[in-house]
């Protein structure tokens, strides 16, 4: 497999960009952006109109009922539901005390879950403290009703299901990585990897990092899950960049593979998406050092297949629903205002995938 | 050190006030008790003046954020502009005064603290900032200004305490720029006595105790011909290294007298879960147990955890609301305890947060404008002062430094902030220079 990723288009917003959904039979999307609003994009004019609006950072957007309804979260703990046919917000529903660190739809457009917590100090190396509220919730997308709530320990700050819909993954800041079965809401797998997360040997006593995205192979037996190494100093973000893969079929679930030393830089990295052939994904965030922040890896064998860096900071990715493009949501810096106007700093970058 | 001849320098301290000042009261007491038999620890029973003279002290207390906190996360948040973040705002005690939604128990206690919004310093950089911040200006080469610590550990209290008159504690053995710090000279030109004591980590002093299979009596005898040896020898030499080891010798000994004190687990257990279980909250406590029992100044600090440029708002949820009960538990502690009159509390960093994020969502240095809190000794309560623009770009009212900010903690601590050092052979030297003006709203 020679896949190759191209750049064609490069849409600046006024504020960054934090979740993207692509739209069943459209070519617009849908971004959620820093400034609280859910935007629908037009492509082809390069043009955005206002959906919705969060009342602090607006996280995650997801699309689900075939194009029909979407569903958006925010660092306000709320989760809007919007008609898109009408353009309209039909429900608000404050569902977390902390903030929505990220929602998932399931491919069957029939659930969506929404993943929170927040990390306060919990012990003598700020380990953090047990949840205040349940850290997962999901949600029936016809009825709009909460299904189930599972718990977890703060932050959790990844959420993703199964391609069957029937198993939910979710994991956070320490590393810890818990499955449950949708069918029977038992949990069904839980285990840590410890290579995600950092405490601050130097400048700062205190925890960070962790899992910031997951995805299921095409099959569903084995879980990616991607973030930064460990840092000596928490606050320089130069861990390596990383991604591992689980078999969790397994009784104790194990790592079967990761990104390879040599093919990566340091940064983290906060996007994983499949492609719909299940043959490759994507894994992208930020470059602290090396030569690339957005990179196409194969699923059979690991090894990377073209690392790119846009100079921005990705926060999510997501395919076509042919496979044949790749988008990615994000931002530059946001920098001091010149002339008292202040720069557009969010992007949607828009690649071609083509086969060498 | 000469008083200065300015009319507001301390002024606002009587002589009253200072009645009960410990050092005064210590000399005082020197031909009855004998000072430096003295213990604040509760090791020799205090009598009721003691006690009366302890809550009276004047003392300090200087919560060091070290690494530079977000003005907006904190004491100035701007809701709705762009430079907000993702926190919101929360009204406090104060009408018409909001904080960052990530300290409601401070906003509780509006009403007790004083805020300053409109510091507007010089250096970008930590170190040079740290510096700047902990002397009070800027260096001079090759003289060496000595930190608030020192200042203040001379000036409210005394050589021969049991108890070190400048504590420092962090956990953090590193930190890069405040390791570099915390390798350099604190004291200056007060000299090497005024320096910290420097704990943290594991809270109690280590070897400090008596050796069990000696008796009390066979101690002293050692320490007695340990002090008259080394006495004769730095007579006989002239020896100034030999002065300095035995100061070093004397100050263990305290710190063997009152090693009781820096022992956390004698703390009730609710107290300890009161501050948070990290060590910054652990610490803050320790900082209340060990002014109540005499200490004149203690600073704390935990690393340099404050400088996110990177993961700016992912470690903001953790650290400002541990900072927000460990204030609030300070402050009303020391109110209940009837010794916050008396005790000034400092809590600031080196300086304030960009209003715009990087490209890694984090905030840069940013000393243009930011803010610092101050509550209780001289100080008045519920003080909002200075103002940022909307966006807390630029500071639009009573932009101050740090030689005005040196001018109010030594005002609101009774202590003459202008008065000139009296050092032979050096140029003249002021504990503020250029007579900056104190910032007046927010003193007494």
């Amino acid at each position: 497999m020679n896949t190759k990723i191209e750049l064609t288009k490069e849409i600046k917003l006024p504020s960054a960009a934090l979740g993207l959904s692509t739209i069943s039979g459209s070519e617009d999307l849908l971004v959620s952006c820093f400034d609280g609003t859910v935007l629908k994009l037009d492509l082809q004019k390069e043009t955005w109109n206002p959906l919705a609006k969060h009342n602090s950072y607006a996280s995650g957007v997801v699309t689900c009922l075939n194009g029909k309804l979407a569903a958006s979260a925010g660092y306000d703990g709320v989760l809007q539901w919007h008609d898109l046919h009408d353009s309209k917000t039909v429900s608000v529903e404050k569902i977390h005390d902390f903030w929505s660190w990220q929602l998932k739809a399931s491919p069957n457009q029939k659930l969506i879950a929404s993943v929170t917590g927040q990390y306060l100090c919990g012990g003598y190396k700020y380990e953090p403290a047990a949840e205040k509220e349940p850290s997962i919730k999901v949600f029936d997308t016809k009825t709009r009703k909460l299904l189930h709530t599972f718990s977890h320990i703060p932050p959790v700050l990844s959420v993703g299901f199964s391609p069957d819909s029937h198993h939910l993954a979710a994991a956070n800041m320490m590393g810890d990585i818990k499955i449950w079965n949708l069918d029977t809401g038992h949990l069904v797998r839980a285990w840590n990897t410890p290579d995600f997360t950092s405490w601050g040997i130097i400048k700062s006593h205190h925890y960070i990092g962790g899992i910031f995205d997951l995805s299921f192979s095409k099959d569903g037996n084995r879980l990616l899950v991607c973030g930064m190494g460990p840092m000596r100093d928490p606050m320089a973000g130069n861990g390596k960049q990383t991604w591992q893969e689980f078999d969790w079929i397994l009784d104790t679930p194990e790592k079967t593979r990761e990104i390879i030393d040599d093919e990566r830089g340091r940064g983290l990295m906060e996007t994983l998406s499949l492609h719909p052939s299940g043959d490759l994904f994507c894994m992208a965030g930020r470059m602290a050092q090396g030569n690339w922040n957005t990179a196409l890896f194969s699923t059979e064998s690991g090894k990377r297949l073209q690392g790119i860096d846009n100079k921005t900071r990705i926060t999510r990715s997501a395919f076509s629903a042919d496979g044949s493009k790749l988008y990615l949501a994000g931002a530059k810096s946001q920098g001091a205002p010149k002339e008292g106007k202040w720069s557009e700093f969010g992007r949607i970058l828009v690649y071609e995938l083509t086969s060498g | 050190m000469r008083k200065s001849s300015n009319p507001y320098a301390g002024n606002h301290c009587s002589d009253q006030d200072h009645r009960l000042h410990r050092r005064k009261f210590l000399q005082g007491m020197g031909s009855g008790l004998g000072a430096s038999m003295f213990s604040w620890s509760g090791l020799l029973t205090p009598s009721i003046f003691a006690e009366i003279a302890k809550k009276q002290q004047k003392r300090c207390i200087l919560l060091w954020l070290c690494g530079a906190p977000s003005q907006f996360e904190t004491w100035d948040p701007k809701p709705g502009r762009i430079t907000s973040g993702p926190f919101g705002s929360i009204p406090t005690k104060i009408p018409g005064v909001h904080f960052s939604e990530l300290m409601p128990q401070c906003a509780t206690i509006a009403d007790k603290l004083s805020i300053v919004r409109s510091m507007k310093t010089e250096p970008t950089e930590h170190f040079q900032a740290i510096d700047r911040l902990n002397r009070g200006d800027a260096p001079r080469p090759p003289f060496t200004r000595p930190t608030l610590g020192s200042v203040l550990g001379q000036q409210l209290g005394q050589l021969d305490s049991p108890i070190p008159n400048f504590i420092l504690l962090d956990p953090c053995p590193e930190g890069n720029e405040f390791k570099s710090f915390k390798a350099g000279n604190w004291a200056g030109w007060l000299g090497a006595e005024y320096g910290p004591v420097r704990l943290g980590g594991d809270y109690k002093i280590p070897d400090v105790h008596k050796l069990s299979d000696i008796t009390t009596e066979d101690h002293e005898e050692r320490e007695a011909l340990r002090r008259f040896l080394t006495r004769k020898f730095e007579n006989d030499r002239q020896s100034a290294a030999a002065a300095s080891q035995n100061a070093a010798f004397q100050r263990v000994k305290g710190l063997m007298s009152c090693a009781d004190l820096f022992d956390l687990e004698r703390l009730p257990v609710k107290d300890r879960e009161r501050y948070g279980q990290g060590t910054f909250g652990q610490h803050t406590l320790l900082a209340r147990h060990l002014v109540e029992n005499g200490a004149p100044f203690v600073m704390v600090a935990n690393g340099m955890p404050w400088d996110c440029h990177v993961f700016q708002h992912e470690i903001y949820q953790m650290l400002v609301p541990d900072l927000d009960n460990i204030i609030y538990q300070l402050v009303t502690d020391l109110e209940d305890r009837g010794m916050l009159e008396n005790t000034l509390v400092v809590m600031m960093g080196e300086f304030g947060r960009t209003p715009w994020l990087n490209a890694s969502r984090g905030r840069d240095h940013y000393p243009n404008a930011w803010s610092l809190a101050l509550a209780g000794c001289g100080i008045q309560k519920g003080a909002v002062v200075g103002a940022t623009d909307a966006d807390g770009i630029e500071v639009t009212e009573n932009p101050f430094d740090e030689k005005n900010l040196f001018a109010t903690l030594f005002t609101a601590l009774g202590i003459d902030p202008y008065a000139e050092y009296d050092l032979p052979g050096f140029p003249t030297f002021h504990r503020v220079e250029k007579e900056a003006e104190p910032i007046r709203e927010v003193l007494i």
